[in-house]
């Protein structure tokens, strides 16, 4: 029987990164994008805790901890500049946040 | 020293949970009669009779709130890990906490002091 | 054993990230990044990182999805259906990401297969993080909390500039 390979967890972590690439290029709405940067980094984050897992070695761990802690941080400034955005642009489209001036 | 393998308790604790959910979702569709007069067909909102579509734009208040909410709860994760290797790091982890502590006391006492968290 | 187990969660993983690009409805998409979340915590605990599954939930899916709920809720963008970008961007960001999964699988199909060990380990429990957090990553720790005093700052300012307006 076959075992699992730390290849799988690769592959598998690229294709959810690619997947948050392409919702990054292809949606218009400056939320959904968000999400797929969130889910981008949990790509990367999977990653991090199988070499974890690979090595032994709880570094990697803390690595991803820290990666969470700053994830909330950005999620929450984000979202506080994504709301300020729609109160005086009344959308959050991407195609029409290209000339925001103070 | 734990696996994969001691979860799986609690892995068959949600499925059968949620298959209960779904089964009796599935069931009382299936037995119960129908009767889709308008009264019924009305979202129950405890006698209060239901006024606009549930997705209503809400004040921006609660937004502060939840954002606060967000920072301060991954505070409270950092102190997981803190508190149960407590013993072993003694003065030098208390120490580290302490500096960690107070910038968001910091934090905290700006946010008080802005109003922030006022609810006029 | 392992191996079944994997194939599931990682198809489940792969349909909900793909329905949160797809979904037309804002909300859908957030419920979907939630179960995707699920399934990667169900990945960490195949992976021995007891501890991160459950950070991983309680501020995931716990927190940070929750509020992606509240400002869709906030901005009331149910209803509005989202306009499409233009043919040829869609094509050109299609062609992107599948260029760029090639170029990602080509560097990992070099890779000599390694097995992953996934019986019993004390790497990620609470205890072992914890003493490495506490003791190697000292200084991180400390700037991270400078972090969140800046993000505190930050959404305090954004979130009440409205009411000094009106």
């Amino acid at each position: 029987m076959q075992s699992l390979l730390v290849n799988h967890y690769i592959i598998l972590a690229t294709i959810l990164f690619t997947i948050g690439v392409l919702g990054v290029l292809i949606r218009r709405n400056a939320i959904i994008v968000f999400m797929c940067i969130e889910l981008m980094l949990n790509a990367v984050n999977l990653l991090l805790v199988t070499f974890s897992a690979m090595h032994n070695e709880a570094g990697g761990q803390v690595f991803v901890f820290f990666i969470m802690a700053v994830a909330a941080a950005e999620v929450a400034v984000g979202l506080a500049i994504l709301v300020m955005i729609y109160r005086n642009v009344r959308s959050v489209d991407i195609n029409r946040l290209n000339r925001i001036r103070w | 020293m734990s696996t994969p393998a001691d979860y799986l308790p609690i892995a068959m604790m949600f499925v059968v949970a949620s298959g209960f959910v779904l089964f009796t979702i599935f069931v009382t569709h299936l037995l119960g009669p129908r009767r889709k007069t308008e009264v019924k067909l009305e979202p129950f909102e405890c006698g209060i009779e239901s006024q606009e579509n549930a997705r209503m734009p809400f004040s921006i208040k609660y937004f502060l709130v939840a954002i606060l909410f967000v920072l301060f709860d991954v505070e409270i994760i950092f102190m997981y890990p803190w508190a149960v290797n407590f013993k072993d790091m003694g003065m030098f982890g208390f120490v580290e906490m302490l500096i960690f502590l107070s910038l968001f006391l910091v934090g905290f006492t700006y946010i008080i002091r802005r109003g922030a968290l006022k609810w006029e | 054993m392992t191996l079944p187990i994997f194939y599931i969660l990682a198809m489940l993983s792969v349909f909900c990230a793909l329905m949160v690009v797809v979904a037309r409805k804002p909300v859908h998409s957030v419920l979907y990044l939630i179960a995707c979340f699920f399934t990667i915590a169900g990945h960490y605990l195949m992976l021995n990182a007891q501890f991160l599954f459950a950070v991983h939930i309680i501020v995931y899916a716990g927190a940070i999805m929750v509020l992606f709920l509240f400002v869709i809720m906030l901005l009331n963008l149910n209803l509005e259906s989202e306009p499409r970008k233009s043919v040829i961007a869609r094509v050109a960001a299609v062609s992107t990401a599948g260029l760029l999964f090639l170029v990602l699988l080509a560097a990992v199909k070099s890779a000599e297969p390694v097995i992953l060990d996934t019986s019993a380990s004390g790497v990620g429990l609470v205890r072992h993080v914890g003493l490495k957090l506490y003791n190697e990553y000292m200084m991180p720790f400390e700037v991270s909390a400078l972090l969140f005093l800046t993000a505190m700052v930050g959404a305090v300012k954004l979130g009440r500039k409205e009411a000094t307006h009106s």
